[in-house]
C-alpha cells in the first residue's frame, strides 16, 4: 500500500508497474491534494528524466494510429527499448464518462512486459492535456521507459500543445488522395516533422505512393519548421510492418541532426520555458478563481451581466480589483 | 379492390371503443422501424409481389418444397457437446434413441480457435462450452457407433474448420465410410464471426480463401454435404433485431457466392449445398414473416448470377429458438418461450430446428432439460396436426403484409451494404457491428424500463429465487484427460510423416494449394488441431479484432422515467468530485468466448451514466486482465462470463491482481453464471454478481454503491 510521496518515488524508480499507475492517477487528479503531492512527486524524479526519446502521433480519426503504435512499440520493445504510451480518449461532453479502448487495438503491445499503456479521459483534469500528459511522460521516463509515445485524436488543438511536449511529432495520413488535406488543419502541418501514410499494403500501395507525393508537394508549399530538418514523407503498413523501420531510423536520424547542432538542446529549453509559463498561466487562474472573495463576486457579477444590470467589461474590472489584496493576504 | 365497404364503420366503433381517440393510435412501431396496424384487411395485400405464391416454386416465399411438411417433417436437429468426446459421444446415442434425427456437434471454444487444449491460452476453456476435440483419435471416439454413412451430421465450427473438417473425414474413411456418402452441414461462415461470435483464427482474406478451398473440394468430393450454414442466428443473439438479422445474413450469402464465382467455380456447382441458419426469437409474427421474406429476397438476389439449377436460389435454413430470450430468473418460463420460437420456426417453414434447453440461462444442458427441449418439438410435429397443411399462414393479411415490410426494408439494408462494396467491406468499415450494437443498447433501454415485458425479470418477478433441478457441471479432470491423450499421441505416431505433412500445409498455404486436401495426410498422420492450425497461421497471421464501442445509444432510447440514470449520474459526479476522478471500470472478457453483447452494452451504457469505461482487448488470460487493471488504475473490474469458464478464470483474475499488488481493486462478474456457483464467487472475493436480465441501472447502482461504501464511506 502507496503512502508517502517517497514509497511512490521508490516504487517509479525501481519499475514498479503499480506506482507508476498510481502517480499517473495522482496526476490527473482534480483535487488539489493529489496535485500537491503528485507536485512532490515529479519534482523528486526530475533529475531521473531527460533521457528518453519523445513522440507525438496524431491523424485523422480513421488513419489506424493504435495498430500504427502497436507494430511500432511492438517493434521498439524487440530491439530492446521500453516504451510508455500514453492515449487521450475523448470524454462525453453529456454523461461526463468516457470509453478507453486503446488497447483492444494494440492487444500484442498491452500484454507486453516491456510496455506501459495508460488511456487518459481528456475531461476531469484540471489544466487539461497539456499539463497532465507532460507531467505523466517525465514520470515514464523515471519508471525506466525510454521512449514515450503520447497519441492525440487529429482534430482540435491538442496538436501543438502535444508537439511542444515532444521531440518528434508524427502526423498519421491515409491515401484516399486529396481529400484528407483539406479535413486536417494546416496548423498540424506546419509542426509535423514526418508525414506517414499507413495502410500502405495489399492494392492500397499504388494510392499510398500517390498520396506520399501529394503530401510532398504540399509540405514543400510550408516553412520548414526548423532549419536543420526537412520533414519526409514516408509510407508505411502496420498490417505487414513495411516502412516501420525505416520510420523508427528517421526518427533516430532527426535526433541525431539536431542533437549534433545544438537544436535538440535548445529545443527541450524552449519546452522546458514553454512549460513553466503554461503552469504559471495556469497556476494563476486557479489561484485567482479559487479566492473565495473571487468565487463570491464571480457568481453575483455573472448573474448582474446576464440581467444587463453591468457591463461585461466593467465586471471584469471590478474581479480584477481583487489582485492586489489577494497577494497581500497570501503572502 | 378498395377499402372494405364497412371499413369505415369499424374504425367509427373502434375508436368509440377507445373513447374518441383515432385507431391510428393503436398502431406499433416494431425495433426493425415497421409500422404494425391493429387490422389488416384484404386490401393491404394489393399488387403485392410475394403474396399468392405457390411452395416450391419461385419466388418461395410459401417454403423451398413442393410438399413441405405435408410430405416430410423438418429434421429435430439438437446441438450439444461438452467434455470429453466420450461422454459427448454416449449423450448423442441417448439423444438419438429418444427420437432425434440428425447429430449437432458444439466444440469448446480452444478447438474453435485452433489451439489444443494443453496449450496454457485456453486453460478455462477445455470441454465447457462444446466438446474438447484435439485429433482425429477425438473424432473417432466423438462418433463411435454412429454410422457417418447414414447419419447426417451438423458441425458448429468456422475458425478451426480446416482441421475438424479433415478429422471428420478422416474419421469416416477409418469407419470404412468414402468422401461421397457423407451428409450434413459445416458452418464455416466466417463474417459473421467478424461481426459478433469472433471466434476467427485468420484475417478475413485467408479466411475466405479456406472457404473456397472447401466448397471447391467438396463440389467434386462429398456432393451430399453442404459446406456453409449463412447465419443470422448469432447476429439476433447480439442483437440485431429481424430486419438486421435477413440482410446482413443475405449480404453475407451473396459475398460467399461471389467469392466462388472469383475463384472459377460454375454457380450451379455449389449454389444448391448453401444453407442458412436463422434466430427465432419471441417476436411471433414478425419472425414467421422474417422466414418467408429471406426466401423471397435470396431468390431475387441470386438471380442476379443467372442459375441454371433452380436449387440454387431455394433458401433452405435450419433454425435456433433463441438463446438470449432465455431467462436465468424463474427458469421453468423457458419452456413456454421455446415452445414459442418452436411454433414460428414451423410457421415460417424451416427445413430443421433446434430448440433450447429452458437452464441454458444457468448452465450446460442436463439429460432432464435436453429431453425437455426435444420433446418441445416432437409434441409440435407429433401431437399439434400442424403438418397437414403446407405454409399455413400464406394468405394472412397480417403475414403477408409484415413479409412485404420486411423484403422491403431489408432490401434497402443490402443495398447500401452493395454500395459499400458488399459485405466484406461493409464489415472493415464497422457499418454492420454499430447498427446491430445499437439495436441491442436500444432493445436493453426498453427492457430497463419495463417498456419490454419480460416476466420475471422486469415484471412478476418471484419473491424467492430457486432452483430445484439439477445444473450440469463439467468436471475440472477433462483437461487433464485430453492433456494426457495428446501426450499419449504424440508419443505413438510418426513424428517425421507428421512434420513432411505439416510442411505441405504450409507450402499449400503459400502456393494457393487446396488447403482442406493438403490438411487430410495431416490429420490421418495424427497431428492436432493446434498443429494443422499453426501450420497455416505461420503463413496468415493471427487476427486481431478491433472492439468499437458506440455511446449515446443506451441513454438516447432511455426515454420515460429517466429517474434511476439521473441518479446514478449524479452519483458518479459526486465521486469525481470527492475522489478527483471518476469511477473507472475496465470490462474484461477472459479465456476464447467471444461473445461480447454484454461486455459491449456494459461499456457503452455505463460510460452513459459518468464511468470511464476501459475495454480489455478480447480472450484475455487473468494475468493480461491483471496488468491492464494496474496500468490503467481502475478501481473495479467487469468481468464478463458467458462459457462457463468463470470458476477458473475469475478467481485467478482476483489471485494476479493481489501478486501485482492490486488487492484494492474490485472485482465484479456477469454473464451466464448459474446461482449454485455464486457463493463459491463471493467466496474467492468476487463483490457481485449479475446475472443475465439484470438492468443495468441495478448493476451499475450496485457497483457504484461498493465504491462508494469503499472510498467515499
Amino acid at each position: 500500500m502507496l503512502k508517502s510521496p517517497e514509497e511512490y518515488v521508490e516504487g517509479i524508480l525501481s519499475h514498479d508497474r503499480l506506482a507508476l499507475a498510481r502517480t499517473i492517477t495522482l496526476i490527473e487528479s482534480t483535487l488539489p491534494a493529489h496535485q500537491e503531492r503528485a507536485r512532490i512527486i515529479v519534482n523528486q524524479l526530475l533529475p531521473h528524466t531527460g533521457k528518453g526519446i519523445r513522440i507525438g502521433i496524431t491523424g485523422v480519426p480513421g488513419a489506424g494510429k493504435s495498430t500504427y503504435i502497436e507494430t511500432f512499440g511492438t517493434m521498439l520493445t524487440e530491439i530492446g527499448h521500453k516504451v510508455a504510451v500514453l492515449a487521450i480518449d475523448p470524454s462525453s461532453s453529456r454523461s461526463g464518462g468516457s470509453i478507453l479502448g486503446d488497447k483492444t487495438r494494440m492487444e500484442k503491445l498491452a500484454v507486453n512486459p516491456k510496455a506501459f499503456i495508460r488511456p487518459s479521459p481528456s475531461s476531469g483534469t484540471l489544466g487539461g492535456v497539456g499539463r497532465k500528459t507532460r507531467e505523466t511522460m517525465l514520470v515514464c521516463e523515471a519508471a525506466g521507459y525510454d521512449v514515450a509515445i503520447i497519441e492525440t485524436v487529429g482534430v482540435g488543438q491538442s496538436e501543438t500543445t502535444v508537439s511542444s511536449m515532444v521531440d518528434f511529432f508524427l502526423v498519421l495520413m491515409i491515401a484516399g488522395a486529396g481529400d484528407e488535406l483539406q479535413g486536417i488543419k494546416k496548423g498540424v502541418l506546419e509542426v509535423a516533422d514526418a508525414i506517414v501514410i499507413n495502410k500502405a499494403d495489399g492494392d492500397n500501395v499504388t494510392r499510398a505512393e500517390i498520396a506520399q507525393r501529394e503530401y510532398e508537394t504540399a509540405l514543400h508549399m510550408l516553412m520548414p519548421n526548423s532549419p536543420n530538418w526537412t520533414p519526409p514523407v514516408l509510407t508505411c503498413s502496420s498490417i505487414n510492418g513495411n516502412g516501420i523501420d525505416k520510420i523508427w531510423e528517421t526518427i533516430k536520424e532527426h535526433r541525431t541532426k539536431l542533437t549534433d547542432c545544438g537544436e535538440m538542446a535548445s529545443k527541450r529549453k524552449t519546452q522546458a520555458l514553454d512549460w513553466m509559463s503554461f503552469l504559471l498561466d495556469d497556476g494563476l487562474r486557479q489561484w485567482f478563481y479559487n479566492t473565495p472573495d473571487v468565487k463570491k463576486a464571480l457568481n453575483e457579477l455573472q448573474k448582474d451581466v446576464e440581467s444587463k444590470n453591468t457591463s461585461p467589461t466593467a465586471a471584469a474590472d471590478m474581479l480584477l480589483r481583487f489582485l492586489p489584496t489577494i497577494g497581500s493576504t497570501t503572502d | 379492390m378498395s377499402k372494405h365497404p364497412e371499413y369505415q364503420k369499424w374504425a367509427e366503433l373502434a375508436s368509440k371503443q377507445m373513447k374518441g381517440k383515432a385507431v391510428d393510435k393503436l398502431d406499433w412501431m416494431t425495433p426493425e422501424g415497421i409500422n404494425v396496424k391493429p387490422l389488416y384487411t384484404a386490401e393491404d395485400l394489393e399488387g403485392m409481389e410475394s403474396a399468392n405464391t405457390l411452395p416450391g416454386m419461385a419466388p418461395y416465399v410459401r417454403g423451398p418444397m413442393a410438399t413441405m411438411y405435408a410430405g416430410r417433417p423438418w429434421t429435430i436437429r439438437q446441438y450439444a457437446g461438452f467434455s470429453t468426446a466420450k461422454e459427448s459421444n454416449a449423450f448423442y446415442h441417448k439423444a438419438l434413441a429418444a427420437g432425434q434425427k440428425g447429430l449437432s456437434v458444439a466444440f469448446d471454444l480452444a478447438t474453435h480457435r485452433g489451439y489444443d487444449s494443453d496449450h496454457p491460452r485456453v486453460a478455462g476453456d477445455i470441454g465447457k462450452a462444446g466438446v474438447a476435440i484435439d485429433s482425429v483419435e477425438d473424432m473417432k471416439i466423438l462418433f463411435d457407433g454412429i454410422p457417418l454413412d447414414k447419419m447426417s451430421v451438423s458441425m458448429t465450427m468456422n475458425g478451426a474448420v480446416i482441421p475438424i473438417l479433415a478429422g471428420y473425414i478422416v474419421a469416416a474413411e477409418e469407419q470404412g465410410v468414402s468422401h461421397d456418402q457423407l451428409s450434413g452441414t459445416i458452418q464455416n461462415d466466417i463474417l459473421k464471426e467478424y461481426l459478433t461470435r469472433n471466434t476467427y483464427i485468420y484475417p478475413p482474406g485467408p479466411s475466405m480463401r479456406i472457404i473456397s478451398d472447401i466448397m471447391e473440394f467438396c463440389s467434386t468430393t462429398m456432393p451430399k454435404y453442404n459446406t456453409i450454414s449463412i447465419s443470422g442466428y448469432h447476429m439476433m443473439e447480439a442483437g440485431a433485431n429481424s430486419v438486421l438479422q435477413t440482410a446482413f445474413t443475405l449480404a453475407d450469402g451473396v459475398e460467399y457466392v461471389k467469392a466462388a464465382l472469383k475463384s472459377g467455380m460454375d454457380i450451379d456447382t455449389f449454389a444448391p449445398r448453401l444453407s442458412f441458419f436463422f434466430g427465432i426469437g419471441m417476436n411471433f409474427f414478425m419472425d414467421i414473416s422474417m422466414l418467408r421474406a429471406a426466401r423471397f429476397l435470396w431468390y431475387r438476389l441470386m438471380s442476379q448470377f443467372n442459375p441454371k439449377n433452380p436449387k440454387s436460389s431455394m433458401l433452405r435454413t435450419h433454425c435456433q429458438t433463441s438463446g438470449w430470450s432465455l431467462t436465468e430468473q424463474d427458469p421453468y418460463n423457458n419452456v413456454i418461450r421455446t415452445t414459442m420460437e418452436a411454433m414460428t420456426a414451423v410457421l415460417g417453414g424451416t427445413q430443421s430446428l433446434h430448440t433450447n434447453s429452458f437452464d441454458e440461462a444457468i448452465g450446460l444442458p442436463t439429460d432432464f432439460s435436453a429431453r425437455i427441449a426435444r420433446n418441445t418439438q416432437i409434441i409440435v410435429q407429433e401431437e399439434s396436426q400442424i403438418c397437414h397443411v403446407i405454409d399455413p399462414l400464406g394468405g394472412s393479411y397480417y403475414v403477408e403484409s409484415l413479409t412485404d415490410s420486411i423484403i422491403s426494408e431489408a432490401q434497402k439494408i443490402i443495398d447500401e451494404i452493395e454500395e459499400l462494396g458488399g459485405m466484406a467491406k461493409a464489415i472493415e468499415t464497422g457499418m454492420p457491428k454499430m447498427r446491430i450494437e445499437e439495436s441491442a443498447a436500444r432493445k436493453q433501454a426498453l427492457i430497463d424500463q419495463g417498456l419490454d415485458v419480460i416476466v420475471g425479470v422486469n415484471k412478476y418477478k418471484l419473491e424467492d429465487e430457486k432452483i430445484d433441478f439439477d445444473v450440469r457441471e463439467v468436471p475440472g479432470t477433462v483437461r487433464d484427460e485430453q492433456v494426457a491423450r495428446l501426450k499419449e499421441i504424440k508419443a505413438t505416431r510418426d513424428q517425421t510423416a507428421v512434420e513432411k505433412a505439416l510442411a505441405d500445409l504450409t507450402a499449400a498455404a503459400q502456393n494457393d494449394g487446396n488447403l482442406l486436401e493438403a490438411a487430410l495426410p495431416a490429420v490421418r498422420a495424427r497431428a492436432t488441431v493446434g498443429e494443422i492450425s499453426d501450420a497455416m497461421e505461420s503463413v496468415f497471421g493471427r487476427f486481431v479484432a478491433t472492439t468499437r464501442c458506440i455511446s449515446g445509444a443506451y441513454s438516447s432510447e432511455y426515454k420515460g422515467d429517466s429517474g434511476a440514470i439521473d441518479e446514478i449520474k449524479k452519483r458518479t459526479t459526486t465521486f469525481l468530485e470527492k475522489q478527483g476522478r471518476r469511477p473507472r471500470l475496465l470490462v474484461t472478457k477472459m479465456g476464447q468466448d467471444g461473445h461480447d453483447r454484454g461486455f459491449k452494452i456494459v461499456a457503452s451504457a455505463y460510460a452513459d451514466l459518468g464511468f470511464d469505461v476501459d475495454i480489455s482487448p478480447m480472450f484475455q488470460t487473468p494475468e493480461e486482465a491483471a496488468k491492464m487493471a494496474i496500468e490503467n488504475d481502475v478501481h473495479v473490474v467487469g468481468a464478463s462470463s458467458l462459457a462457463a469458464g468463470h470458476k477458473s478464470l475469475i478467481p485467478a483474475l482476483i489471485e494476479e491482481l493481489k501478486k501485482a499488488g492490486g488487492e484494492e481493486i474490485l472485482v465484479v462478474a456477469g454473464g451466464v453464471i448459474p446461482p449454485g456457483d455464486y457463493d463459491f464467487l463471493f467466496d474467492s472475493g468476487v463483490k457481485a454478481v449479475f446475472g443475465p436480465g439484470t438492468p443495468i441501472p441495478e448493476s451499475a447502482g450496485k457497483t457504484l454503491t461498493l465504491l462508494e461504501e469503499k472510498y467515499l464511506g
